[in-house]
């Protein structure tokens, strides 16, 4: 945590900021969700409360919970209340683990802008989002009814299918980068394209160095991946209205029904994160390196610390609008594609997604062999 | 107490209470979740060791894909007859308690005769590794030193999906005329 009470405190008070970070993304994201929809439908949206309807959020969140507190006769009251709260357990522990901003250097203290720097980022944050299925079956059967079981079922069916893929897709980007850490892959993103091959480098100056020029496929195969894990439109069969009235959460209302909501929206941010960390830079400035960042600042104020506060606030800042588009393009396909039927979606996941991350795994594996080995 | 041993004592306390509810529990749903939370705890253990890509992997593999199809197929049954057949008469629970104390008494008495060859590594200090040097060491370890077991291990897991299909199909299968 750190080796005196200033460094402490401060690591203490980021793990807090990280999370309501987290959380309070969700009501603008709903606020985006419902205009964005509204925009794309050709309608207006909620637009009544406040300017551009912003305040909609404030007013949905005294209903959330100000809404009659109750659970059904035939639910098993432990797993329908625990199933809400654990919800929020995965995408924050996840989220808390994608670097945000360059690290922080205040004098001699070095601060990671992120809730904790863990040596194997990717695994860690693989084996925390594998746990949202639990809540989904806790939801599903706590409740008692046979709709939320069924949403359940396929809900945890499909996580699992896609899980696979998941980890496959990256696991050439891992091997390129050589590291599960994820902010030494954001340094390996820096500045513009430069690679070696077979004992050359070879540089251009009109393309940033990032992940989704070296692993194309990788990356297509993951963001699909990652709209199944987090049971967005295509692959919302968890709750498919038209059979299954809402699925997991038929029964659930009020806060414990918000719960879910940060839950999902906090999966697709974790999701978001890691498509910008792996296949965007993270949060380089396209064409920059760090280095060159904080040189730039160091000509404007005179003192490092200083320095070092803007270079992280502007990564933070550039970090922030890739992770929103990201975000946004998660909405914009809920509102463009139809769902899927069930056995297209196992089809996708076993019969073509897998076999496509095993090649691109084969195949990275072997052409970083050759370009690395010298001839 | 330093953080290190809380942890481990807080760590330690919910893998055994939780591993235990797997066993004392009726229900087989909160048997099955209880593993899971074992197995989240057995993680956790092994990143206090140092050993962060075993953590995640145990975190993945087990917590996260095992036991969820565990409890997806517990949760496909109808667990009337199976709640009712968890008695609670005398003589079953005499049975239990002496297969239980024998276990204990297995158990205890393997510890204490073991416990010269456990004590030996102590004296050797383990250095914790970062990340990838540790992942690293563990495949070169696999792929040559334990290749043997490992490949042994592959072809015990293909025998297994065989003998599943070939179990499933023989009755049937989905198509079976009960």
């Amino acid at each position: 945590m750190g080796s005196d009470a200033f460094e402490i405190t401060v690591n203490c008070i980021k793990l807090v900021l990280v999370f309501l970070l987290m959380v309070q993304a969700v009501p603008i994201l709903v606020w985006l969700e419902r205009r964005g929809s509204g925009f794309i439908q050709n309608r207006f949206g909620p637009n009544r409360v406040g300017p551009l309807g912003l305040m909609q959020l404030l007013a949905d969140a005294v209903k959330f919970l100000t809404k009659e507190e109750f659970s059904p006769k035939a639910a098993t009251k432990l797993l329908f209340y625990a199933a809400p709260v654990f919800a929020l357990i995965p995408g924050t522990l996840g989220f808390a683990a994608i670097p945000l901003g360059s690290p922080l250097k205040w004098g001699d203290y070095t601060f990671a802008i992120q809730g904790y720097d863990i040596g194997v980022g990717i695994v860690f944050i693989l084996g925390v989002s594998s746990l949202a299925a639990y809540t989904i079956l806790m939801a599903g059967w706590g409740s008692g009814n046979k709709y939320a079981l069924m949403g359940a079922l396929r809900a945890s069916a499909q996580t699992i299918s896609y899980e696979l893929a998941l980890g496959l897709s990256i696991v050439g980007i891992i091997m390129m980068y050589g590291t599960f850490n994820l902010s030494e892959m954001i340094a390996a993103q820096q500045g513009t394209m430069h690679f070696q091959a077979f004992g050359n480098t070879i540089a251009t100056s009109w393309l940033p160095n990032w992940g989704i020029f070296y692993q194309p496929l990788a990356a297509v195969l993951f963001f699909a991946a990652t709209f199944a894990e987090s049971n967005r439109l295509p692959f919302d069969l968890a709750e498919g209205e038209a059979e299954l009235v809402a699925g997991f959460h038929t029964e659930y209302g009020g806060f414990k029904m918000l719960l879910f909501f940060i839950g999902e929206y906090g999966h697709m941010m974790v999701a978001s994160g890691l498509m910008a960390t792996f296949f965007l830079g993270g949060y380089n400035i396209p064409y920059t390196t760090t280095e060159q960042v904080y040189q730039f600042f160091l000509g404007f104020v005179e003192s490092a610390n200083a320095a070092s506060a803007l270079t992280s606030l502007a990564h933070f800042i550039m970090f922030t609008v890739k992770l929103g588009i990201f975000l946004w393009i998660f909405i914009w396909v809920r509102w463009t594609l139809p769902r899927f039927r069930y056995d297209q979606l196992m089809d996708l996941g076993w019969k073509t997604m897998l076999p496509w991350a095993l090649a691109n795994t084969i195949l990275s594996a072997l052409v970083i062999f050759a370009v690395s080995h010298s001839w | 107490m330093t953080a290190d041993s809380f942890l481990f004592w807080l760590l330690a306390a919910v893998t055994l209470v939780s591993g235990l509810s797997v066993v004392l529990v009726s229900n087989p749903i909160y048997s099955a979740l209880c593993l899971a939370m074992s197995m989240v705890g057995i993680s956790a253990l092994f990143a206090t060791l140092g050993a962060y890509f075993i953590a995640g992997v145990q975190m993945i593999v087990y917590a996260g894909a095992v036991l969820v199809l565990f409890v997806m197929v517990l949760m496909l049954f109808d667990l009337k007859t199976e709640l009712a057949t968890f008695s609670r008469g005398k003589i079953s629970g005499l049975i239990k308690i002496a297969t239980v104390g024998t276990l204990a008494g297995f158990l205890a008495g393997a510890f204490s005769m073991s416990i010269e060859f456990m004590e030996k590594p102590a004296t050797k200090t383990v250095v914790a590794e970062a990340g990838v040097d540790m992942s690293r060491n563990l495949g070169t370890l696999l792929f040559t030193k334990y290749i043997l077991g490992f490949e042994a291990l592959g072809i015990l897991l293909l025998v297994i999906a065989i003998g599943v299909v070939g179990l499933a199909r023989s009755k049937g299968g989905t198509h079976a005329k009960h």
